[in-house]
C-alpha cells in the first residue's frame, strides 16, 4: 500500500531544534536513486551505493520509501556471483500509465503506455482535422475514457502527452502546458489543454508530430543506439528531426526542422519545399493527370465516385501508373536536394522517411536516395542508410509517451513531487486545478440525428 | 469497396490485389519447396475453416508443404508453447493468429529472430512492427465491420433507447476495432442511443456476461456482440429470459446465417471474407518468401448482410450453398 503524503509528512516523533525533518533532506536523493534505478544505470543496493555515492544506510532508507510509495519494486532475486543473490531493484513502471495521442491532418491515434514510455496499447482511426475542435476533442476524450477503461492500471493515469501537426510554443523543457499554445488555425480559441486538464486530472505535454515520431524512432524503431539521426516527415508539411549525440535537438524555441519552409525551385518555379513537395501538390497533380487523360488509372478512380488524395496517386505510382511515378519522383528528388544540404552539414549515420505517402509506395525513396547520393560528399554517404520508418504512426505514440516519462521524472519537476508519491500532488499543477475548477467548460459540441453518417 | 480502418500502426490499407500471384511467382516458390506452418486461435470455427481452406489452396498450388496446423483453443501459454516448438522445426514461414497481445508478443518476436517470416492474420501485437518483427499484416477492415453492424442494428433501435455491446474481453485488434466502430458510429449518428458496455472472457462467458448485461440494463433494446458464436450463445439466454431485441453481429457462420434468416432477433450481420483472407495471407507467405516487398497491412473489406441477402452473401463467402435451413426458411427449397 503506498503512503500517502500525509504519512510521509506528519511524522509524530520529536526532533530536535532547527534540524531539518527527514522530508525536507529526502528529496534529492530520492530523485537520484530514483532515476538511476528508472534509467536502468543500476538495478541492485550495491550498484546504487557505487554510483549515487550515498552510504548503505541512506540508500536502505530512501528504497524503502521509494518501495513505500511504490516507485520501485525489490521483489525479483538477480544472478549470485559468489555470495547471497543480490536483490534487483525495479522501477515500478506499472505504477501509473501516460495516455498519449497523435493528432495528423488525416487520422488520430490514442495509446496507453507505462511510466518507462513502453506502449501497452495503440488504435488508430481516421479524422478531419479541419473540423471543429469541440468535436475533436470530444472523441479525443471518449478513445482516451476507451482505453483507461481497458488498460489504466489500479494506480490510474499522470500525464497526457499529445503529438500535433506543427511546432509547439511555449513547449519549453519540463514544463507541463498550463494553457492551449497556438498550434493550427482551426484550433484558435479552444482551450484542448484545459479542457483534457480538467476532465482527466493530470497534466498535459505536447510536442510537434517530427518530434515525438523521431523520438519514437529513435527509442522503439530503426533508430536504437543510433547516435546521428535525420528523421523526416512528409505530409502535407514536410519537417525533419534531428537527433546529435542520441539526444534530440529541439532548437531554442522547439522549432529545429522546419525544412518544409526551405525555398526550392522546380519546372520554372519556385516556392517553399512544403507546397513544391508536399502531399498538397501531389494530390493537385494527380488530380491535374487524372484530368487530361495522362493517367488513365487515377482517371478510373474518379470514374468511380472515388476521391484521389495524396495516397491514391502514392499507391497508382505503386503500381505502375507512369504519371504517378514522376510526380512522386519530383517530389522525392526536391526533398532529396534539401535532405542532402542537412546531411552535409550534420553527417547522420541514418536518414528514417515517415509519413503515409512514403508508407504506401517505393518511388519517393528512391528519388530520395538518388538525390541525397548525388548531392552529398562521399564521406557523408559511405556508410549512411536511409530506410523507410516500420514504426507508421506507432512512432508519435513512443515519442509521446516518452516525452512524458521523461518530463515526469526530470529531476527538477521530480523532486517537488517525488516526497508525495503522485505527479497530480505537484505544487504548480495543484494551482493549475485549482484555477480551472474557476472557469467553466466549453460546451459540447452540437449534433443532430441525422440516419446518415455525417460527412467528416 | 473502401476501408474505414487504419492498420495496428495507423497504416492505410492495400488491397489484396496487391499480393497476387504471377505465373512466373508460382513456378519460383514450386521450385523451392518451402515448409510452412499455421497457427491459429482455433480450429473449431467455420471462419477458421474457411481461412484454412483458402490458404491451404495457394500453398498447394506453389508447392509449399503445410507441415503443422495448430489449435491454440484461444490460450496464450499454449500459443507461446507451440511457436517455441515449431521454431525449433525450422520451418521457411509461420501464418500465426495471436491469440492475445502482450502475453503473446515476444515469442512471435522470438520468430522472426529465428530468421523464420512471420505472417499475421488479424492482431498485431503492440511493440511488433512490420518488416521487422513480422512481415505483414492480413485481416479485414474491423473497423469497417463495428459500422456496417451499427449501420445495421440502429434501424432497429426506437429513439433513446440503450443498446447492449458485448466486447471481448482480451486485448485484441480485430475485436476492439469493431466495438471502437460501432460506438463511435452511434455517437455520431445516433446519439439519442445509450450504450451499455460489458465484455466477456472467454466464449463460454458470453450467455453470463448477456445475462448480465440484462439484469443492469431491463430496458436493453438491442444487442451488438463482436462475433458470431457468442452471439448465438448471448441471443439464446436473453430469449430464455423473455428479452427479444434485435441483434447484430459480425461473421456469418452456418448457424448465424440461418438466425438470420429465422429473423427472431438477428438482424444485420457484418461479414468477414475468410476464405479470401486466407487466399491474401498465404500468397503473402510466398511472395515474402521469394523477397518481393509486401504491404504492411492489407485488409479485405466486410459485407452486410441481412435477411435479404443472406443466401447470395453465403454463397459468395463460403464459396458454398447456404445451409438447407437458411433456404427452407426462405421459402426458396420447398423440398423436405
Amino acid at each position: 500500500m503506498p503512503l500517502t503524503a500525509q504519512d510521509l509528512t506528519e511524522s509524530p516523533r520529536p526532533r530536535g531544534k532547527g534540524r531539518p525533518r527527514t522530508v525536507e533532506t529526502a528529496a534529492p536523493s530520492l530523485v537520484e536513486l530514483l532515476n538511476l534505478v528508472r534509467t536502468g544505470a543500476a538495478n541492485t543496493r550495491q550498484e546504487l551505493e557505487r554510483q549515487s555515492e550515498f552510504g548503505r544506510a541512506v540508500v536502505a532508507d530512501r528504497l524503502t520509501m521509494l518501495g513505500d510509495l511504490g516507485l520501485v519494486d525489490e521483489s525479483e532475486l538477480g544472478t549470485a556471483t559468489g555470495g547471497r543473490a543480490p536483490r534487483l531493484v525495479r522501477f515500478a513502471a506499472r505504477r501509473a500509465a501516460i495516455l498519449v495521442a497523435t493528432l495528423d491532418q488525416t487520422a488520430i491515434g490514442v495509446g496507453v503506455a507505462d511510466l518507462s514510455g513502453k506502449l501497452l496499447t495503440e488504435h488508430h482511426e481516421a479524422a478531419d482535422l479541419t473540423a471543429p475542435p469541440a468535436e475533436l476533442a470530444e472523441r479525443l476524450t471518449a478513445l482516451f475514457r476507451w482505453s483507461m477503461e481497458r488498460h489504466a492500471p489500479q494506480g490510474g493515469i499522470w500525464g497526457i502527452s499529445l503529438s500535433v501537426p506543427g511546432a509547439v510554443q511555449g513547449a519549453t523543457e519540463g514544463d507541463f502546458l498550463t494553457a492551449t499554445p497556438p498550434v493550427l488555425p482551426a484550433w484558435e480559441g479552444f482551450p484542448l489543454v484545459e479542457t483534457l486538464t480538467r476532465d482527466f486530472g493530470v497534466p498535459v505535454w505536447m510536442r510537434s508530430s517530427v518530434e515525438t515520431m523521431t523520438m519514437g524512432e529513435l527509442h522503439a524503431g530503426a533508430a536504437i543506439g543510433t547516435r546521428s539521426m535525420l528523421f523526416l516527415k512528409v505530409g502535407r508539411r514536410i519537417g525533419a528531426g534531428i537527433v546529435c549525440d542520441g539526444q534530440l535537438y529541439r532548437g531554442a524555441h522547439g522549432a529545429a526542422g522546419l525544412i518544409g519552409s526551405l525555398p526550392v525551385t522546380s519546372g520554372g518555379r519556385s516556392g517553399p519545399l512544403d507546397a513544391l513537395a508536399g502531399s498538397d501538390m501531389i494530390q493537385r497533380e494527380g488530380l491535374s493527370a487524372a484530368q487530361d487523360g495522362r493517367s488513365p488509372m487515377l482517371a478510373d478512380i474518379q470514374r468511380r465516385g472515388g476521391e484521389i488524395t495524396a495516397i491514391e496517386v502514392s499507391q497508382a505510382a505503386q503500381i505502375g501508373d507512369p504519371a504517378s511515378v514522376a510526380i512522386l519522383t519530383k517530389a522525392g528528388h526536391l526533398i532529396g536536394q534539401v535532405v542532402a544540404t542537412l546531411a552535409n552539414a550534420l553527417n547522420p549515420e541514418l536518414i528514417v522517411l515517415s509519413g503515409s505517402i512514403v508508407q504506401t509506395n517505393d518511388i519517393l525513396l528512391a528519388a530520395l536516395r538518388e538525390a541525397v547520393y548525388g548531392a552529398s560528399h562521399p564521406f557523408v554517404t559511405r556508410d549512411l542508410r536511409i530506410i523507410r520508418s516500420q514504426m507508421g504512426s506507432s512512432a508519435g505514440l513512443v515519442g509521446a509517451a516518452r516525452v512524458a516519462s521523461e518530463q515526469l521524472f526530470a529531476p527538477s519537476f521530480l523532486k517537488e513531487w517525488v516526497m508525495q508519491g503522485s505527479p497530480l500532488a505537484h505544487p504548480a499543477f495543484a494551482a493549475l486545478q485549482d484555477r480551472l475548477s474557476q472557469t467553466a467548460p466549453p460546451p459540447p459540441p452540437p449534433r443532430a440525428r441525422t440516419g446518415q453518417e455525417l460527412p467528416r | 469497396m473502401t476501408i474505414s480502418g487504419l492498420g495496428p500502426h495507423g497504416e492505410r490499407a492495400a488491397p489484396p490485389e496487391r499480393v497476387s500471384l504471377l505465373p512466373d511467382d508460382r513456378t519460383a516458390a514450386k521450385a523451392a519447396g518451402w515448409r510452412v506452418a499455421v497457427v491459429l486461435h482455433t480450429l473449431e470455427s467455420d471462419w477458421a475453416k474457411q481461412q484454412l481452406a483458402g490458404m491451404m489452396g495457394i500453398f498447394g498450388d506453389c508447392g509449399a508443404a503445410v507441415i503443422d496446423v495448430v489449435d491454440c483453443a484461444f490460450s496464450p501459454d499454449m500459443q507461446v508453447s507451440e511457436l517455441d516448438r515449431l521454431i525449433s522445426q525450422s520451418p521457411d514461414a509461420i501464418v500465426s493468429l495471436p491469440v492475445a497481445n502482450e502475453q503473446v508478443a515476444a515469442a512471435h518476436r522470438r520468430v522472426s529472430e529465428a530468421g523464420i517470416k512471420l505472417v499475421l492474420l488479424d492482431n498485431a501485437p503492440t511493440g511488433l512492427l512490420p518488416g521487422k518483427d513480422y512481415t505483414a499484416l492480413v485481416s479485414s477492415d474491423n473497423f469497417g465491420l463495428g459500422k456496417i453492424a451499427a449501420v445495421g442494428l440502429s434501424a432497429h433501435v426506437p429513439d433513446g433507447a440503450k443498446v447492449g455491446v458485448l466486447g471481448f474481453a482480451a486485448d485484441f485488434f480485430a475485436t476492439n476495432e469493431r466495438e471502437i466502430a460501432f460506438t463511435k458510429w452511434l455517437q455520431v449518428n445516433r446519439p439519442d442511443i445509450i450504450p451499455r458496455i460489458h465484455r466477456f472472457a472467454r466464449i463460454e462467458d458470453a450467455a453470463a456476461a448477456a445475462d448480465d448485461l440484462l439484469s443492469a440494463n431491463p430496458d436493453l433494446a438491442g444487442l451488438f456482440v463482436v462475433w458470431d458464436t457468442p452471439a448465438l450463445a448471448a441471443a439464446t439466454r436473453l430469449a430464455e429470459r423473455g428479452a427479444t431485441m434485435p441483434v447484430a453481429t459480425v461473421d456469418l457462420g452456418e448457424a448465424a446465417a440461418i438466425a438470420l434468416a429465422q429473423s427472431d432477433s438477428f438482424c444485420c450481420i457484418a461479414a468477414q471474407q475468410p476464405f479470401l483472407q486466407g487466399i491474401a495471407a498465404a500468397q503473402t507467405v510466398i511472395l515474402c518468401l521469394l523477397g518481393r516487398p509486401v504491404p504492411a497491412w492489407i485488409a479485405l473489406p466486410g459485407i452486410g448482410v441481412t435477411r435479404d441477402n443472406v443466401v447470395e452473401s453465403f454463397q459468395r463467402i463460403w464459396r458454398q450453398p447456404a445451409p438447407r435451413e437458411v433456404l427452407r426458411l426462405l421459402g426458396l427449397s420447398r423440398g423436405k
